[in-house]
Parts: C-alpha cells; structure tokens; sequence
C-alpha cells in the first residue's frame, strides 16, 4: 500500500519545477486548450473481426474502449495538429502571431503532400486512405507554425513517447516562468491508428506484443501556456526516466507493411509503471506540501480501464477524489491522452474553479511525470464559469 | 552566473563501434562525462539530438536508451536520491544548440544543475536507404550551472519556412519492394539559401549584441552543408583563422557537427584564449540557430 503521510525527502527524484528557485519569477497557467479528432470511427468490435487469426480477446471488456477515431483519406499527423492548433487559437485571447514559441510533440510524424520520389507524387496510402509519409526532416512543427501563421514563433519538436505533450508543457513552463518567453504552443498530432490496422496480422491472444497497438486511437491536441497574472495555475510540474524499463516498448516503421508498429511488453511496463508511480507522486506532492487526496482529479495517460483501476487501487483510499478515465469513445490517443480527456472534462463542466487536477504521464521510456493545475479561467474558454 | 560547457566530446566508427548512432551517441557521452569528471548520475537532464538511428526507431525517446547505457540513474526511485529526465528534441543541425538553449534555461532556473546533450545519426540501412548524406558521427556537450561569468549569453532563433523543401526527409512505404524506406532529397541550392540564411541572421545576431565580425574569437558551426562554416565566415566578415578545423571524417556530420567544430576548438586552444564564441547553425526547414558564449577575458 502507498504511504500517503508527510515523507517529505530533502531532494526530490523527479526533476521538478514549482518550488521556489533562482530564476523563476512568474506563474504559469493553461490559458486554452484545443481539440481535433477525425469524423471516422471504429468500434473495437469492428477491429477484432479483422484480426488474420481467431482471437478470443474481450478487448472492450479488458481496456474499456467501445470504440477510437481513426483518420480518413487527407487526415494525418500534420492535419490533426493544425487542426487542435486553430481550435486552441480560436478559444484563445492570443493570435497565432502572438506566440513566441510552438513545440511538436507527437510520436507519429506523418505528413502527406509531396515526397522526395518526384514533385507532387502522393505517399503511398493504406486502406483507410490515409498517407504514410513519416517525416524526418524539416520538423513537423515548422510546418504547424508555418500553417497557422505563428511568423514570430520559435519551433522545434520534442519527442518522448506518450509523455509528449506533458515534456513539451514542462519545457513551456519553464520558460515562461523564468521570463525568457511570454507565451508557447505545445501540440501534438498523433495519426496512430494505422499500428492498429498492422497488429491485426500478428494478435493472436492477450500475451502478443501487439495487442497494445489495438487501443491507439487518433487525435490532435494543443495546449498554449503563459503567465498567470493573478492565479495559481500550473503549480507544479516535475518529470523523472526511469530508464532499466527504457526497452519494454519500441515503435518504429513496419517491416513488411505501410505505417508504423509498436512492440510492447504490456505486463512489465504496467507493473513498473504502478509500481514506480505511486512513491513519485508522494515524492512531488510532498516537496510542495501537498497529499494525494488533496487532488481534486487525476488525469493519468490513457491506456486501459484495467490498467487505471489497478493504479487506482494502488493509491488506496487516501488517492484522489476522482481518476479520469477517458477511454470509451475515444482510445489510447497516444501524447494526446490527457488533453483529449482535460476538453471533455472542461467542456462538460466537470470542474469547479481551484479544483486541483493532476495530469500524470506514464510512457515509453519509462517516463513519469507530473503537472499539477488550478482549474482557473480556463473554465471560461470552453463555456464554464463555475 | 550562468550554464558553462563543462566537456565535449565526440564519436567516429570505430570496428567494435560500427555504425549504429546509438553506439556512437553513448561512445560520445561517455567520453565526455569522463573528460568532464562527472558521473553518469550527476546527470540531471539528458537531452538526445540525434535523428537518424538503427530502425528508424520513434518510440521511446532515444534518450531513454542512452541514459540506460550510460547508467545515469536508471533504477527504482528512492527517497534522498535524485533521477534523471531524458527527451528528445528535433531541429537537425540546430538541435543541439536547441538543446543548449533549453538547458540553460533549466539551470538557469535552477530547475537542474548538470545537462548532458548527446547527437548523433547514422543510415537506418543502407541496404534500402535512398539519398542519405550524413557520415555516421556521435557528439556530446555536457553543461552545468556556474557562479563565474563564462557561459551562453544569449541565443536566438529564426526559420524561413518558404525554404523548407529544400530538404526534405521521410520513411515511406515502398509499394514495389513492399517496404518502409528512408529517403532524402536535398536540393542543389540547399548549401546557397543556408549561407544566405545564417549569415542574415548573424550579421543580425552581431549587430544586436553589439558586437563586430572581428569580435567573434571562435567561428563554431554546424558541419552539413559541405563548406558550410567557411562561406558563412566570408559571407559575415569573421576572419578564416576563427573557423576550427574539422576533421574529415566529421565534415559531414549531421547533427554532431557543432559539437565536433566545438571539441576541435577545445583541442586546438582558440577555445581556451576565447572571450567571443559564436555558434551558428543551420538546419532543415531552414532554421538558423545563432548563440553567443563568453569567456572572462580569455581565461583558460
């Protein structure tokens, strides 16, 4: 069981942003958050009667995942970014060329238009329609900004697994703290449906590599973040690798079949995810002063209901008032997860103003961390007061 | 008070080596955690830079390999320890200057006290690769906080999107050979429209920094395109005998090439006898990362 009493260490694990320090003079917040999904959906019903093999695999029953949105001819990683971008914008009080900073965060990289083999030749496209064209270089976050006008801003991409769009937001927070910058976009664009459709070759029962791949679902989503004039915000945030777990789950391009495949070791990664996370938490929440049932909800990464309900239990009765789990409608949306979640939640009014939300990564790598907010005027950009 | 280059260090092929990047990465910051006399767990943040790799592999965070290799506190989390964080950041020849600038950011804040930034590429597979340019290097760039004056001073960054084609770079699937591929295509004017680009921004960078061309002590640049470092230093008015000499091998370095014009400086001296280090590097997109580093009059 968690220890869940004040065990505060001197140092804490995670490399940690929120206490008071040298060089940080401002406070951070979340100012608007945007959403793109594709129209398309798939049960996932409909996706193990694709499966090469017989499968018994009760998917929904063990992820809690009815059905994912899957990106349709034209959609992509670029497409969806762009999209989440300019929603974002349109609920903001910045413009596009307010931004002194846009970060790309997502795993898949895919963008269509023309490709090195010849001018205008399309990239090849899988059964969906959709375009595989994985792109290195120049970074996808030239192309954000380029395609939503942010002129001023400075871009580059991060990448760190499901932990995207929380590192990129951490890279944001500091900044913004310190006063080097004023404002920055982290988006990310995941077109990762398509590990799902390459699985369907190999699953066979729940112990494949693969059977991971089935929860993916797309997604964009953006998030600007910038200095809280005269509320908490982003109170804390902090981050850690634990790196022995580094190899438990690799993603790369297909061998013999358009898009990409992730093989994953699903019992270890959760085992030491689970196993890991809880002490962090108190780690950081106690160097702030805090417990864990002093959070109002916990966002964590969106793998499976399984995987939620047993972190969940972990964290006992002195967790969280509420664990966010997200995943019927929507999937596994990769880096994305905890802002496809966050909209819902703000858009249903779900939040009450100074409700403490923690979002919680758990990733590839293995990463864990941590960015704790104060639900504040966000609320109002999506139609919320109180 | 300020982020110091503590060490650097870089990583050719060797036979034991071979030609994996992230043999090569983790060779480089080996190497230069040792120069630099730290440990692997004084580490705070590693930052890879690094693009190209076996597999072309996009999950989880090379970094996360590296710091498991290099043993930079890689185990179970344990109270009155401390971990490291590990990411990847994209930007091509400009990454690691990216990086620099986001762990002078960290160490400024006092968020982190020691930074590791490693680069490195190396062709997925030549055997089906198309058009790769890049020789196969690793580098590493170990930062930490200092209470002296010598460190980076300032950084700045500029993109001129309407140029990105010249470089372009993408896994696609091969419908012939029923295969994903690397493939590079750079146009014949990439190497012209970086040297307009960076010395745009340099003349610019200067200018705010109230500095002239032949302020700048050390040239320090970005490796790819070929002769890259040499025009912009005519195109800009620093003297020749700024640019370090880069060995062959790492002319063509990819997102090593920096840190290896770096670690030529060092070895050569004109780093140490340096008040003025500017780096300026340019990458795919096009973007241009310009920063300048300070030394107390030259002080060894």
């Amino acid at each position: 069981m968690l220890r869940t009493g004040n065990t505060t260490p001197a140092t804490p694990w995670m490399l940690m942003e929120g206490q008071p320090s040298r060089g940080a003079v401002h406070a951070t917040r979340f100012e608007s958050i945007g959403l793109k999904v594709p129209e398309r959906r798939r049960t996932t019903r409909e996706l193990l009667s694709m499966t090469r093999h017989h499968t018994d695999i009760d998917l929904e029953r063990l992820t809690g995942i009815h059905e994912a949105r899957v990106c349709s001819s034209g959609e992509d990683s670029l497409t969806l970014a762009v999209g989440a971008a300019r929603d974002c914008l349109a609920r903001s009080r910045y413009a596009a060329g307010d931004l002194d900073m846009v970060l790309s965060t997502s795993i898949t990289r895919y963008a269509g238009g023309s490709c090195p083999g010849g001018a205008g030749e399309r990239a090849a496209e899988g059964s969906s329609g959709a375009a595989y064209r994985f792109q290195f270089e120049p970074p996808l976050s030239l192309s954000i900004k380029d395609a939503i006008g942010a002129d001023r801003a400075v871009s580059f991409d991060v990448a760190n697994a499901c932990a995207g769009m929380l590192t990129g937001v951490f890279i944001l927070n500091d900044l913004v703290r310190r006063g080097a910058i004023r404002r920055g976009m982290v988006v990310s664009g995941e077109f990762i449906s398509n590990l799902s459709t390459n699985a369907l070759r190999s699953v066979r029962n729940i112990f494949s590599k693969e059977l991971a791949s089935l929860t993916l679902g797309d997604a964009g989503a953006a998030v600007i973040v910038d200095r809280a004039e005269d509320g908490p915000g982003i109170t804390l945030a902090g981050f850690t690798t634990i790196s022995e777990h580094s190899r438990l789950c690799l993603g790369g391009p297909a061998p013999h079949s358009p898009g990409a495949r992730m093989l994953t070791k699903g019992r270890e990664i959760h085992r030491a995810a689970i196993q890991d996370a809880p002490f962090l938490l108190d780690n950081a929440l106690g160097g702030a002063g805090l417990r864990l049932r002093d959070i109002d909800w916990l966002i964590p990464h969106q793998t499976s209901s399984r995987a939620i309900r047993k972190l969940a239990e972990r964290l006992g009765d002195q967790g969280p008032k509420h664990v966010v789990v997200n995943l019927e409608n929507f999937g596994n949306t990769s880096s994305t997860s905890h802002f496809v979640a966050l909209h819902r939640y703000l858009s249903e009014g779900r939040f009450q103003r100074g409700d403490k939300v923690l979002l919680l990564a758990l990733a590839s790598g293995l990463e864990i961390g941590v960015v704790l907010l104060v639900m504040d005027e966000l609320m109002e950009t999506h139609g919320h007061t109180h | 008070m300020g982020t110091r280059i503590e060490a650097v260090s870089t990583a050719r092929p060797r036979w034991l080596l071979r030609r994996r990047a992230l043999r090569l990465e983790e060779a480089a910051a080996r190497a230069c955690l040792e120069r630099g006399r730290r440990k692997p767990q004084d580490v705070d943040l590693l930052i890879n830079v690094g693009i190209y790799k076996e597999n072309n592999t996009v999950e989880p965070a090379l970094a996360s390999l590296i710091q498991e290799d290099i043993g930079a506190n890689p185990g179970e989390p344990h109270v009155n320890g401390h971990g490291t964080f590990s990411f990847d950041v994209g930007n091509g020849g400009a990454g690691a200057l990216s990086a620099a600038y986001l762990v002078d950011s960290f160490v400024s804040a006092g968020t982190a006290r020691v930074g590791l930034v490693v680069a490195g590429d190396a062709d997925p597979n030549p055997r089906t690769s198309r058009g790769f340019p890049f020789l196969p290097a690793g580098a590493a760039m170990l930062l930490g906080h200092t209470d002296d004056d010598e460190g980076f001073d300032r950084f700045e960054f500029r993109t001129f999107p309407a140029l990105s084609h010249r470089f372009e770079a993408c896994v696609q699937w091969e419908p012939e050979h029923q295969r994903n591929a690397l493939h590079v295509r750079e146009d014949p004017s990439l190497s012209d429209a970086c040297v307009d680009c960076a010395a745009q921004a340099t003349t610019d960078f200067l200018d705010a920094a109230g500095l002239h061309a032949e302020d700048v002590d050390v040239l320090v640049t970005s490796q790819y395109p070929s002769g890259f470092a040499e025009r912009l230093a005519r195109a800009t008015g620093v003297p020749a005998n700024r640019v370090p000499a880069v060995e062959r091998e790492l002319q063509r370095a990819h997102t090593a090439g920096p840190i290896a014009a770096l670690e030529s400086s060092v070895e050569s001296g004109s780093f140490a006898r340096a008040r003025n280090v500017l780096f300026v590097a340019a990458a795919p997109g096009l973007t241009v990362a310009v920063a300048l580093y300070k030394r107390p009059s030259g002080h060894c």
